[in-house]
């Protein structure tokens, strides 16, 4: 019977996305579809595909997978935190060769069902594999140096602060979590070693998802005399560059490059969680997984960094580059935690 | 007007009761919901996909083919329906929550903010007196989330009978105030943040004796509870008291009119206090489903995440105030999330993105529909008052007056 839901759910996905795409690769990479056909399920956490970056990007990969080795994949989004644990069993029960969680929120749920299904291989985005209860074998952490990112973005804000008379910049994140606080912890160390005398600002909306909280937030802060927003709410950060927008500002965007929002988008704070879905598809597809332990991603392997620079801030691409040299080389080190 | 006498009010107390449940009180709900599934029909023609065949596997997610045996997949069926009739014992809560305010001529908007107070409760309770005997730690846990949320509403019920500040706006306030507290407590460093997680804003675990047992399917998987049965034990419980107990009574009787209540010696600011206390007892036991039922433990975000008390007013409104109509309205509510969610909805019936917003499409319909039938009520009764000079009292009251929340 899992074999019946599974056809239904395959077929429905390559009538309506996997079909153009696969065409498309096999004219660029002819050795693409050949690899072995695995299943990979990817569940999303409450923020839903529509936010933009974090839960979007999970995606990206699964169907950049799903194009270039030929897997079948499908997508469960998550409507409430009721859902976690159903939908990651349901691809376990389905015989998924491979499910995927996206985010820390979803922590608990993958260590139960990931107990249950010892056979299944797990991987879950944004989570220390060691965190997780009991430890799980079959699951892999994949964690980001959000830090290195924020770090960029910070550096420039502050340049760019400074040479326009701006005395403060902000942050708004969706919540006091790691993955979170990573981010802002280096945007601020970043702007204070681009200028030593900016104010930075920083609040939490306590959501991901309402547009509405962060909106708010930002207006507040731009009151208080920030001129850069950066956001870290996925998409509840959206109202916060919306905020700097309508108030004639610049926002940073997050974990996307979401340059595409405007010309009032300073450059955004990249998190490739798509590589790392693709990688980790990929590696599974060739047999090798590395369970149990956490796989980390940062600016050195291009799992982190910086998106499009808009034109205001090109200027600074030189000192932005050489700043990033440096955390490469390790003679700057970044701080993890927000003081 | 002469005030009426208690035994002035048994009368259209018990007719309207009757009404309720006579066929003339369903009739209009169930227009409703078939209007508000008509209209989501059109969204989905739409969109290019069958309406028909959108709702038949919106209808097998749900897991309610589980009730004919010549279903398909009876196992999945039967874990979808587990997860449905979850979805269903907190809502029937909240709705009784918001019913038993309007029932009182109160507009209880804060079930969510009580519902909050009782998962906080719950937790705290559940994951601390380890040593207690199971039955008895589930119990007090129920019992203290119940108060947790008995408390919070009734400060609402106090600002209204002290200050006459307006519950609407005190609940919404309180709403807020209630997630503030959650996110303090379990946030990094707050003083009931997990031991043994310092990174995570969340709380400790309930222990294993003050877990609800599980009498359906797997409880480490988040089978079936026996929640759904406390939830449906309080909607006969509600029904108890509004209709043959003083408090509900005096509820009622200040509902149809302060002042002719306050005239035939009932304490209206009381009644207000009380009230809504009972409003909070019902939401607060809902938190603590939801805690000792399959979460375990409360995040920061499963705070601001949660919707159930902000449903329990589309659920209170659809079930026209009554016990039972609320727990058929729950059900449908309950059942639609779990029906639209995207592990039972093949891609190729219907895209899962937009059956998620099929559901509140569907929920906001039905809202906007009963208020509209409640306004109508309204306007139809003043037509009829000033047409016969004077007959407002003897006028049938509508089961929802919405009207009588403004002073």
């Amino acid at each position: 019977m899992s074999l019946v839901a599974a056809g239904c759910g395959s077929s429905g996905n390559s009538s309506s996305t996997s079909t153009p795409a696969a065409a498309g690769s096999t004219s660029t990479a002819a050795a693409a579809p050949t690899g072995k056909k695995i299943k990979v399920g990817l569940v999303t956490d409450i923020g839903g595909l529509n936010d933009r970056s974090f839960n979007a990007l999970a995606n990206k990969g699964l169907g950049d997978a799903e194009s270039q080795l030929g897997i079948d994949g499908r997508v469960l989004t998550s409507k409430s935190n009721a859902d976690y644990v159903p939908n990651l069993s349901t691809l376990a029960q389905q015989k998924y060769d491979l499910v995927i969680g996206v985010g820390f929120l979803m922590a608990d749920a993958m260590g139960k069902v990931a107990k249950k299904y010892p056979g299944t291989k797990f991987a879950i985005i944004d989570v220390d594999q060691t965190s997780l209860k009991g430890k799980p074998a079959n699951v892999e952490g994949l964690l980001f140096k959000e830090e290195e990112g924020g770090y960029l973005a910070g550096y420039l804000a502050a340049l760019y602060a400074k040479d326009h008379k701006m005395t403060t910049i902000s942050s708004v994140g969706g919540q006091k979590i790691p993955p979170v606080d990573h981010y802002i912890a280096g945007y601020q160390a970043g702007a204070k070693a681009a200028d030593p005398g900016i104010k930075t600002l920083n609040g939490y909306s306590q959501d991901f998802v309402d547009q509405s909280k962060c909106k708010e937030l930002a207006l507040g802060q731009i009151g208080q005399g920030s001129g850069i927003v950066f956001q870290v709410a996925g998409q509840c950060g959206l109202g916060a560059l919306d905020a700097a927008k309508s108030k004639g500002k610049l926002g940073i965007g997050v974990d996307a490059d979401q340059a595409y929002l405007g010309s009032h988008i300073l450059t955004s704070a990249t998190k490739k969680v798509d590589v790392a879905v693709f990688d980790t598809i990929k590696e599974v597809q060739a047999g090798g997984f590395k369970a149990g332990t956490n796989t980390t991603f940062d600016l050195k392997t291009n799992g982190v960094g910086i998106g499009k620079v808009s034109a205001a801030g090109t200027k600074y691409q030189a000192q932005i580059d050489k700043v990033a040299k440096d955390i490469v080389a390790g003679t700057i080190t970044v701080p993890d935690t927000v003081k | 007007m002469t005030a009426p006498t208690p035994s002035d009010h048994r009368g259209p107390a018990a007719t309207r009761l009757l009404r309720h449940l006579s066929v003339g009180g369903a009739v209009a709900p169930l227009i409703t919901t078939i209007v508000a599934f008509f209209v989501g029909g059109l969204v989905v023609l739409a969109t290019g996909k069958d309406p028909l065949t959108t709702y038949k596997a919106i209808f097998d997610g749900t897991g309610l083919n589980w009730l004919l045996p010549w279903s398909g997949d009876r196992a999945l069926a039967a874990t979808n329906l587990q997860q449905t009739l979850i979805n269903t014992g907190p809502l029937i809560l909240c709705g009784l929550a918001v019913a038993y305010a309007f029932r009182a001529g109160l507009f209880n908007i804060g079930a969510q903010g009580q519902y909050t107070m009782g998962t906080i409760a719950a937790v705290y309770a559940g994951s601390s007196w380890a040593g207690l005997p199971g039955w008895l730690h589930v119990v007090l846990a129920m019992a203290v989330a119940a108060l947790a949320g008995a408390a919070w509403a009734g400060i609402a019920g106090a600002l209204r009978a002290s200050t006459g500040a307006n519950e609407v706006i005190t609940t919404i306030m309180l709403n807020y105030t209630a997630l503030w507290i959650g996110v303090y407590l379990f946030g990094l460093g707050g003083p009931l943040q997990a031991n043994d997680q310092p990174d995570v804003p969340v709380s400790n675990d309930i222990v294993g004796g003050a877990k609800l047992p599980v009498f359906w399917g797997d409880k480490d998987l988040q089978g079936l509870h026996v929640g759904i049965f406390v939830a449906v034990l309080a909607a006969g419980i509600f029904w108890v008291v509004l209709n043959r107990s003083r408090l509900g009574y005096e509820a009622r009787a200040v509902g149809f009119s302060p002042p002719a209540a306050r005239s035939a010696g009932i304490g209206v600011g009381r009644t207000y206090v009380v009230t809504m206390a009972i409003c909070g007892l019902f939401a607060g036991l809902a938190g603590s489903l939801d805690i000792l039922g399959w979460q375990f433990h409360l995040a920061t975000n499963d705070i601001s995440a949660s919707q159930v008390g902000f449903l329990g007013i589309a659920v209170a409104l659809l079930g026209r105030n009554t016990a039972i109509g609320t727990c058929f309205a729950a059900l449908l509510f309950g059942a639609l999330s779990q029906g639209t969610s995207v592990r039972n909805l093949d891609p190729a019936v219907f895209q899962p993105e937009l059956a998620q917003n099929l559901t509140t499409v569907i929920q906001g319909l039905v809202v906007l529909l009963v208020s509209a039938d409640v306004l109508l009520a309204s306007v139809w009764r003043r037509r009829r008052a000033r047409a016969g000079g004077g007959g407002a009292a003897a006028a049938p009251p509508t089961p929802t007056t919405l009207g009588s929340v403004s002073p």
